[in-house]
């Protein structure tokens, strides 16, 4: 039997930074991915096509070429407004109204996001040793960073981050500017891919988490397949063995220790440590259930993750204009949100399994493909996922991109509609949730992905988590697999 | 001619926290006045009779909340007050079945067995947590809360007591702690059971008086909100006040008077008089003048410095985080005086779960759907209520034989849509009449004839209860229960301990931490507060 000392189940970035931080310590590690490619929702830019919060060193790390584009959030009377960072005028060049409003809101939002930033770059808090230990006193020395982190802020600072933190989106941004499209398109970042709108209390953190890097969004030269490359490159470079094709059927416990993995060929690969990508309870399942405690099992079966966003992908006959956009600007990240109260409306219907009447997209224009993510779907709308429901969000995501762009429908030769249901599919995300599980404020941090398991290991000894479910969370960062290596290295499992 | 006194604290506003602050100053030996702008007192504690023979508590309609250590410290019961506990309650469905909620344990899990055998022993998994929830909050509802970044001892102190009783829950509990008090009740009633209608009973307790839905972040605190009182000990059990909620504020008012305080009703607060960043004393709108070096306001943080301090008197930064501050109506009120009880045909002859709350909402979803309607300015067509009848346990409320019911409705907006507009001025008598035709239609879910029953009937929208209690939007709380406005937040960062930047200007309203509800903790904790700062009687007062 082939032995190496980690199997990393997933080829998804997360689990390609895990092996790389493995590999990088002299451990022998063996990636296994079910499907033919790597990278996960990074693989070919089917699903994700942006980059927000990737951090500097992780950039370099990688050598990634990212390069910053403008968004523009498109506006019903051809108002747009482009936005840059913290940076907002209309497309057209004249001043907005509210830019020094947004402008100072933006800046805070980046400060505030900044102390939490410290957060994720390392496992989540946590006092499973008590106040007292050893283990307690670091992380209490942490924390103490962290706060002092806040205190560098100024006490009115300080105050108005412990104040906005726990707020949301909705009231905080409306509090300083008034709605319309620049409003809307905070509003959208604040629940991109969440299963709440931005009414919803906890979604300042979310749009903080998305601003963790300074808030501006890269394209990356050569699409996602670039990032997901550049992830598998690193990977090799660190000498892991990365398999396509390779789908894990179980993963095998000895003694309550992880022992190794079968594939669905039978093929046996021995190892002390596995970490997964997938999520709790599809991991646990794959450990056999019954190794773990009733608690932590139902935990793992609740934790919330409701898959809200598809991804469109329209292929069309040639490039289309948007109104009010010139050449340049259609290389932008492109958003349909007019307001933060459609924002919010726009969530009401998938509560309650129907599609969207007016959906919240991002959309960016590759050519003459033009990738789109729509918001707020349900996870499984009342009969199912049928044809028939496929083809109507797919009219309903045209008809709402048809203003902005006249003549769209007719250019449209082709169009991959990826459900959550898909993305469940392919990538194994939980609920197809483009974060692996929601980041409300019952799931970050010590609580993500459930109480008890924040700290990536399960009760299996060497089995470990270190996929999106896992903190920090979503988007393509790195930082769960990297922070889960970590943290296996530091159990002394290897 | 106008009046000129002094006193040594003077409270605008004779609701049930400012009573509470003006006795226990009174008690330390203060001269205290007590101002109310209505000709009686009480604020949203009141019992009044608009129909001749009947008794309404008009606003709030039931008690548990009201912190047992002031009962004590006031010795209320000495005043006549006297809390009767209710049992039970039920929701009823549009197919003619119900479930019904007994307190006592055994009937409560044969009924949950009835709908649904898997839920029996998920409700006491259910009522466990809930139950540690409340024993982890209540200690902190009589403290101050700890400002986290001051460095001051005492607030080192509070929040020494805080981390101490976080850590004395031990890591497991934390965890659950935290994401309890960050969750959906929506959630996390999901997580527990599997009938919808068990749901929807349940989960009334964390929507009522909020702008929030069921599957909104927090409202599992808001249940908590509603489940730390007790009644006699029994925690998390509901009572009637025998006579009405006024009850409550005439023992309170009593007591006051005992102690020698003074209220003058009938004329409110123009204007609190401030010189050079110190207050002293108010002006009232019928030309009165009153002088205290302490002036302590019962109204909410917004109608106090927004409405009736000078502007000029107050840091920007203040003024605008109380502009922020979020006070949103979102619930109405219908009073009835019934000409005999109502029948339930569904329920069993003389059903002790008909003496309790009664509602007609039977899924999460539709309470989810009354919160979209509510969002976008209007009220539900199936709103959720919480219906009422006190007369058949209390007989004071209603001439024999007939019975007074108390509708609380969710979600009625403050600033009603009509024809595009969104205003509290939609609010007219023909919406006031829609509201309530829309409520009885879904009352008789319930009991079918009870339009035939109505001798009288008082529609109270987020309007009229801003014009008569003063509350701003109608909001029950004096402001939202959501963690950006609760304990060091509440109701402004830097001001939770009751304090203003005017000097010897105090909040002693459910604006204050711990928050709304008939608790009176926001008037006692703030006046605590008070004689702290050394406020003390004065020779030379009137």
């Amino acid at each position: 039997m082939e032995r190496f000392d980690a199997i990393v189940i997933g080829a998804g970035h997360n689990g390609l930074s895990a092996a790389a931080a493995l590999g990088a310590r002299g451990k022998r590690v063996c990636v296994l991915e079910r499907s033919s490619q790597v990278g996960g929702m990074a693989a070919d830019g089917r699903l994700a096509h942006l980059v927000y919060n990737l951090s500097e060193s992780e950039k370099r790390r990688l050598g990634l070429n990212l390069s910053a584009i403008n968004t523009i959030s498109l506006a019903r009377d051809v108002a747009h407004v482009a936005i840059r960072g913290g940076a907002a005028e209309f497309a057209d060049g004249r001043a907005h109204p509210n830019a020094a409003a947004y402008a100072q809101l933006h800046a805070r939002l980046v400060r505030f996001a900044g102390v939490l930033a410290h957060l994720a770059e390392a496992p989540p808090p946590g006092f499973e040793g008590g106040l007292t230990s050893l283990e307690g006193l670091r992380e209490i020395a942490r924390l103490g960073k962290v706060g002092l982190g806040l205190k560098r802020l100024g006490k009115a600072e300080m105050r108005e981050f412990l104040r906005v933190i726990l707020s949301n989106a909705f009231d905080v941004i409306l509090d300083e500017i008034p709605d319309g499209p620049l409003a809307g398109a905070l509003a959208a970042d604040a629940v991109r891919g969440a299963w709440a709108g931005p009414r919803s209390p906890g979604t300042v953190f979310s749009l903080m988490y998305r601003l963790g890097q300074g808030g501006e969004v890269f394209r990356p030269v050569g699409g996602m397949t670039a990032v997901a490359a550049a992830y598998a490159e690193a990977a090799c470079r660190a000498g892991c063995d990365v398999r396509t094709d390779a789908p894990v059927a179980r993963v095998m416990v000895e003694n309550d220790r992880a022992a190794g993995v079968e594939l669905a060929d039978g093929t046996k690969i021995a190892a002390s440590a596995v970490l997964s990508s997938a999520g709790p309870l599809q991991t646990m399942l794959l450990a056999g259930v019954g190794h773990f405690d009733v608690e932590a099992a139902r935990r793992a079966r609740t934790m919330r993750a409701k898959g809200s966003a598809a991804k469109l992908n329209l292929t069309l006959s040639a490039r289309p204009a948007f109104n009010g956009l010139n050449e340049a600007q259609h290389a932008a990240r492109l958003l349909v949100a007019p307001s933060a109260a459609e924002v919010e409306r726009a969530f009401n219907p998938a509560k309650y399994g129907e599609l969207p009447k007016a959906p919240v997209l991002e959309m960016v224009l590759d050519g003459a493909r033009l990738s789109v993510i729509a918001g707020h779907v349900p996870t499984e709308p009342q009969g199912g996922w049928t044809k028939a429901a496929r083809d109507r969000l797919a009219s309903i995501v045209i008809d709402t991109i048809e203003p902005h762009a006249p003549g769209l429908a007719a250019l449209v030769t082709n169009v991959e509609v990826l459900t959550p249901a898909d993305i469940a599919e392919m990538t194994g995300a939980p609920g197809g949730h483009w974060h692996h599980a929601e980041m409300g404020l019952d799931q970050v941090l010590t609580l993500r992905p459930i109480a008890g398991n924040a700290r990536y290991r399960l009760a299996v000894h060497g089995l470990y988590l270190c996929g999106a479910s896992a903190h920090p969370g979503g988007d393509v960062t790195g930082l769960p697999g990297r922070n889960s290596a970590a943290q296996l290295l530091a159990d002394g499992v290897l | 001619m106008a009046t000129h006194d002094s006193y040594d604290a003077i409270i605008a506003g004779a609701g049930h926290n400012g009573l509470t602050a003006a006795c226990y100053l009174a008690k330390a030996g203060l001269r205290v006045l007590v101002v109310e702008k209505n000709d009686w007192i009480g604020g949203a504690a009141v019992s009044r009779s608009l129909h001749d023979g009947w008794t309404y508590s008009s606003c709030s309609y039931v008690c548990s909340l009201l912190r047992r250590e002031i009962v004590r410290d006031l010795d209320l019961p000495r005043f006549g007050l006297q809390v009767i506990p209710y049992e039970g309650g039920a929701t009823f469905t549009a197919d003619g079945d119900y479930f019904a909620y007994h307190s006592d344990h055994d009937a409560l899990r044969r009924e949950i067995a009835r709908h649904e055998p898997r839920d029996v022993d998920a409700y006491d998994r259910f009522s466990r947590t809930v139950l540690r929830q409340c024993r982890f909050i209540r200690p902190f509802l009589l403290r101050n809360a700890p400002d986290p970044t001051s460095l001051n001892v005492r607030d080192l102190q509070e929040l020494l007591f805080l981390v101490k009783r976080a850590h004395g829950l031990g890591a497991r509990e934390l965890a659950e702690t935290m994401r309890f008090w960050t969750m959906s009740i929506g959630d996390f009633l999901d997580e527990h059971f599997h009938s919808p209608l068990i749901k929807a009973h349940l989960a009334g307790s964390g929507i009522i008086g909020t702008g929030l839905g069921v599957y909104s972040p927090g409202t599992a605190y808001v249940l908590l909100h509603h489940y730390m009182g007790d009644v006699d000990g029994a925690i998390g059990a509901w009572g009637f006040a025998r006579g009405g909620m006024g009850a409550i504020s005439k023992a309170l008012g009593d007591c006051l008077a005992e102690a020698g305080g003074v209220i003058r009703t009938g004329a409110g607060v123009d204007r609190f008089l401030v010189d050079d960043g110190r207050v002293k004393g108010v002006a009232l709108d019928n030309g009165d003048v009153f002088f205290a070096p302490v002036v302590a306001s019962n109204m909410d943080v917004k109608r106090t410095f927004l409405t009736h301090t000078d502007r000029d008197q107050l840091p920007a930064d203040f003024t605008r985080a109380v502009e922020r501050f979020k006070i949103r109506g979102s619930s109405a009120k219908l009073n009835i005086a019934l000409d005999a009880m109502p029948s339930f045909p569904a329920a069993p002859p003389d059903a002790a779960f008909l003496r309790g709350d009664l509602h007609a909402s039977t899924s999460l979803e539709e309470l989810e759907r009354a919160y979209d309607d509510w969002k976008e300015g209007h009220w539900s067509k199936t709103p959720y209520f919480d219906m009422l009848i006190p007369s058949q346990i209390d007989p004071t409320m209603a001439p024999p034989g007939k019975h007074m019911m108390t509708v609380f409705v969710q979600y009625a907006p403050y600033d009603l849509e009509k024809d595009g507009v969104r205003s509290g001025q939609n609010w007219d008598d023909a919406a006031r009449k829609a509201l309530a035709d829309c409520v009885f239609d879904k009352i008789e879910q319930a009991c079918p004839d009870i339009r035939q029953h109505i001798v009288h009937a008082e529609v109270r929208t987020p309007l009229d209860i801003e014009r008569e209690v003063g509350l701003t939007e109608g909001n029950i709380f004096q402001g939202e229960l959501t963690f950006d406005q609760l304990l060091f937040n509440r109701p402004v960062p830097g001001w939770a301990n009751y304090a203003t930047p005017i000097e010897g200007m105090y909040l002693v309203g459910s604006s204050a931490h711990p928050g709304g509800g008939v608790m009176a903790a926001p008037g006692a904790n703030a006046a605590r507060e008070i004689l702290r700062r050394g406020a003390r009687r004065s020779a030379k007062a009137a």
